[in-house]
C-alpha cells in the first residue's frame, strides 16, 4: 500500500483544482531550463561562500598592494585607511574620504563601508546569518505548522475549527508589526540600555510568521488525501491513525509543503530585512544583509555602494529561490491554495 | 444564510481573541511599569501622578478586569493620551490613519492602472514576447523587496537626479497640488510596483483560461473585435481573484506599508507603531494594533461573505 502512496505523487494534482496555465512553447521552455540552472549555480555559490566564509581566502581577508604598502581588511577589522572606497570597477564614483597613507581609491569587488569594512566579505558573512535565520524558520515553521495541518485536516471536526481560528487570529495582525513586536517583546531592559540582540528572538518571530499559511496549506492537502481510497485501505488493514498520517498522508502532501516552504524562506529573508531596516535585527558588528543595507542608507549620497552592494546580491539570492520554487512548483503542478 | 452566521461567529471569536491577546500583552511585557515611566520621563512626574498614570492603565487589576476595562475604553473611544507629549492618542492615530490610505489608495490605484492593461495584452498573446517580457519583468519586481526598491529608486530618483525630495513631507493635496504630487510619487511607486506585478500574474492566469472558453471562440466568430473581446467579454468573468487580493489587501496595507513609510519618513499608521513600540508608547500600540487587526478581519469578513454569495460553491464548502 505504500507503494500507492508513492505512486500517487506523480499523477495527481496536489489541491484538486486545474492548473491554469497551458503548457507554453517549447523554446520558452529550454530557455526557462537555463535560468533553472543560474538560479540553482547562484545559489550554490551563495551557500558554498556563507558556509566557508572564515577559511576561503578572499572573504575572510581581503588586501591591496598599494604604493609599496600592504593595506589589509576583514569583515570585522576596522581601518580608517579604507574608509567608503568604492568598488574597484566602479571608475565612475569617486571616495569623499581622504586617500592617505598610500591608501587605494578604489577597494575590493564591492568597495569598502565607513569603518574600513570590506562589503564583500560583510555580505558573504551577512550571507550565513540571513540564510541560517531564513532556514531554521522555516525548518521549526514546517514541523509547526505542518503537524498542525496534519492534525487539522485529519482530524477534524472540532479539533479542525480550533487551530483554524488560531491561525485566523494570528493572520489578524498585520505580519510585520507582529514580528517587531515579538522581537521587541525579548528585548528586557528599559529603552535607554543598550541591546544586544540574538537571532533567537528574530527566528522565533519569524516562525510564528511561517505557522499560519503552512498550516492551511498542509491542511488543504490532508483533507484532500485522507479521503482516498489507499487511506481507506490502509485502515481497514487496521494501521492506526499515527501510521496512516505519517506513512500514507504526509509523503504526498511533502511536495507541496516543500515547495512552499522553499518560496517561504525567500519571503522570511525579506522579512529579516525588513526588521532590520527598521532597526530591529541582531545587533552589531554581526552582519545581516538587511542590516547592511540599512546601514547604508545615510550614506546613499556620498557612498552608494555599501547600501547598493548587499541589496543585490540579496535580490538575486530571493529571485534565485523563487525561480526554482516556481519550476518546483510547476513540476509538482501546485496551485497556491492558500489565502 | 448558515454560512453567514458561521463566519460571523468565526469573525467574533477573533475579535475577542484579538482584543483579548492584545489587553494581556501589556502586563506580559517584562518591566512594563518602568519602561512607561521612562517614556514619561520618570524624573518630572512625582508619586500621586505616577499612581494616577499606572491607575489609568489598570496594570495592577487581575487579568479579566483588565480586559474589561480595555474594551470599555476602546468603545467609549476614551483611548488617553501618549505617555510622552500628552498628544492624544485619536489624534494621532488619526493623522497617522489619514497618511496611510491615502498611500493605500495611491498604491492600488496606480497597481491596477498598470496591472490590468498588461495582463490583458499578455494574456491576448500568451508566450509571445510581450507575454515573456512582462512576465520576467513582473517576477523581478515580486522578488524585489520593498526595501531595495526604495533604495534604489532613492539612489535614483533623490540622489543622481533630484527630481524628487528624499523626504516625503505631508502636504494636503489642495494646498499644493504639484508639491502633494511630489511628496507622494515615490512612495506610491516603491508601493505600488510589487503589487502591480502580483495582480498582473494573477489576472494574466484567469484571463488565459477565459480566453480558452467556448463563448470567447463563439464571439471571435461572430467577428467581434479584439478590444471588445478582452474588455466586453473576457474581462469580466476573469476578475475574481483579482478583486480578491486587492479587497485583501486594502486591509493589509493600511498596517502593512511600514517599510515604504520608513523609507521616506511618512508618518503612516504603520510607522507610528513602530515608534511606538520603540519608545514603550504601549497604549497607542495596543489601540492601533487593535483597530488594524479589525479593519483586516472585518474587510476579509466582507470579501468572504461576497464571494459566497456570488459562487454557490464557497458556501457549500467544496472550495478552500
Amino acid at each position: 500500500m505504500t507503494d500507492i502512496a508513492t505512486n500517487t505523487t506523480t499523477d495527481s494534482t496536489a489541491v484538486a483544482l486545474p492548473h491554469d496555465e497551458p503548457s507554453a512553447p517549447r523554446k520558452f521552455r529550454r530557455r526557462g531550463r537555463i535560468t533553472k540552472w543560474i538560479s540553482a549555480a547562484w545559489l550554490v555559490f551563495i551557500v558554498f561562500t556563507a558556509i566557508g566564509a572564515s577559511w576561503l581566502p578572499y572573504v575572510n581577508h581581503s588586501c591591496s598592494q598599494f604604493s609599496n604598502e600592504k593595506l589589509c581588511t576583514t569583515h570585522l577589522d576596522t581601518n580608517p585607511l579604507l574608509s567608503e572606497r568604492p568598488p574597484s570597477w566602479a571608475f565612475f564614483s569617486d571616495t569623499t574620504r581622504p586617500v592617505v597613507g598610500g591608501a587605494p581609491e578604489r577597494f575590493g569587488v564591492f568597495g569598502t563601508d565607513t569603518n574600513g569594512f570590506d562589503i564583500f566579505s560583510r555580505t558573504m558573512f551577512g550571507a550565513r546569518n540571513s540564510l541560517l535565520i531564513g532556514a531554521m524558520s522555516i525548518i521549526f515553521g514546517i514541523l509547526i505548522g505542518g503537524a498542525l495541518g496534519l492534525i487539522a485536516g485529519y482530524v477534524g471536526k472540532k479539533v479542525d475549527k480550533v487551530i483554524d481560528t488560531i491561525m485566523n487570529i494570528f493572520l489578524a495582525f498585520p505580519a510585520l508589526l507582529l514580528a517587531i513586536f515579538i522581537v521587541g517583546f525579548f528585548d528586557s531592559g528599559t529603552t535607554s540600555e543598550a541591546k544586544s540582540r540574538s537571532i533567537v528572538p528574530i527566528i522565533i518571530a519569524l516562525v510564528i510568521l511561517s505557522i499560519p499559511p503552512l498550516a492551511r496549506l498542509v491542511r488543504a492537502n490532508t483533507i484532500v488525501y485522507s479521503q482516498r481510497e489507499f487511506v481507506l485501505a490502509a485502515r481497514s488493514l487496521g494501521a492506526k491513525n499515527g501510521r496512516i498520517i505519517l506513512r500514507e498522508i504526509l509523503p504526498n502532501v511533502m511536495p507541496a509543503m516543500v515547495t512552499f516552504a522553499i518560496t517561504g524562506m525567500a519571503v522570511l529573508i525579506v522579512a529579516e530585512g525588513a526588521l532590520a531596516y527598521l532597526g530591529l535585527s541582531v545587533s552589531a558588528p554581526t552582519p545581516t544583509w538587511g542590516a547592511m543595507i540599512f546601514g547604508g542608507q545615510a550614506k546613499l549620497e556620498t557612498a552608494w555602494w555599501i547600501s547598493i552592494m548587499p541589496s543585490i546580491v540579496l535580490f538575486l539570492t530571493v529571485l534565485a529561490i523563487n525561480l526554482l520554487g516556481d519550476a518546483l512548483s510547476e513540476k509538482f503542478r501546485i496551485r497556491e491554495a492558500i489565502g | 444564510m448558515r454560512y453567514f452566521l458561521q463566519r460571523l461567529l468565526q469573525l467574533l471569536i477573533v475579535v475577542f481573541a484579538v482584543t483579548f491577546t492584545v489587553s494581556l500583552a501589556l502586563g506580559a511585557i517584562p518591566n512594563a511599569e518602568e519602561r512607561i515611566l521612562a517614556a514619561k520621563g520618570s524624573g518630572a512626574i512625582n508619586e500621586v501622578e505616577k499612581n494616577k498614570l499606572l491607575d489609568s492603565l489598570n496594570l495592577r487589576d487581575p487579568t479579566l478586569v483588565q480586559y474589561g476595562h480595555f474594551v470599555q475604553d476602546l468603545v467609549t473611544l476614551d483611548w488617553g493620551t501618549t505617555f510622552n507629549g500628552n498628544q492624544p492618542i485619536s489624534t494621532s492615530i488619526s493623522d497617522g490613519l489619514k497618511i496611510s490610505i491615502r498611500l493605500m489608495i495611491y498604491g492600488q490605484l496606480i497597481a491596477l492602472l498598470l496591472a490590468i492593461p498588461i495582463a490583458l495584452m499578455a494574456a491576448y498573446r500568451n508566450g509571445g514576447i510581450f507575454d515573456r517580457a512582462s512576465t520576467t519583468v513582473s517576477f523581478g519586481f515580486i522578488s524585489m523587496p520593498n526595501y531595495v526598491l526604495a533604495t534604489v529608486l532613492g539612489l535614483l530618483f533623490t540622489v543622481r537626479w533630484q527630481w524628487f525630495p528624499a523626504i516625503s513631507e505631508d502636504i494636503g493635496f489642495f494646498a499644493s497640488p504639484w508639491e502633494h504630487f511630489k511628496n507622494f510619487f515615490l512612495p506610491t511607486i516603491v508601493l505600488a510596483l510589487p503589487l502591480a506585478a502580483t495582480y498582473m500574474r494573477l489576472l494574466r492566469a484567469d484571463l488565459i483560461n477565459t480566453l480558452q472558453s467556448d463563448f470567447i471562440t463563439t464571439a471571435r466568430a461572430k467577428g467581434v473585435g479584439t478590444g471588445r473581446i478582452l474588455f466586453g467579454h473576457a474581462l469580466r468573468p476573469s476578475l475574481f481573484s483579482l478583486v480578491t487580493a486587492a479587497a485583501v489587501n486594502v486591509g493589509a496595507l493600511v498596517g502593512g506599508s511600514v517599510v515604504v513609510e520608513t523609507a521616506f519618513n511618512l508618518n503612516g499608521l504603520g510607522r507610528r507603531t513602530v515608534l511606538g513600540i520603540f519608545a514603550s508608547e504601549f497604549r497607542l500600540v495596543q489601540v492601533t494594533v487593535v483597530i488594524l487587526a479589525l479593519v483586516y478581519v472585518t474587510i476579509n469578513f466582507i470579501v468572504d461573505i461576497l464571494y459566497g454569495f456570488l459562487d454557490p460553491r464557497v458556501r457549500a464548502g467544496r472550495l478552500g
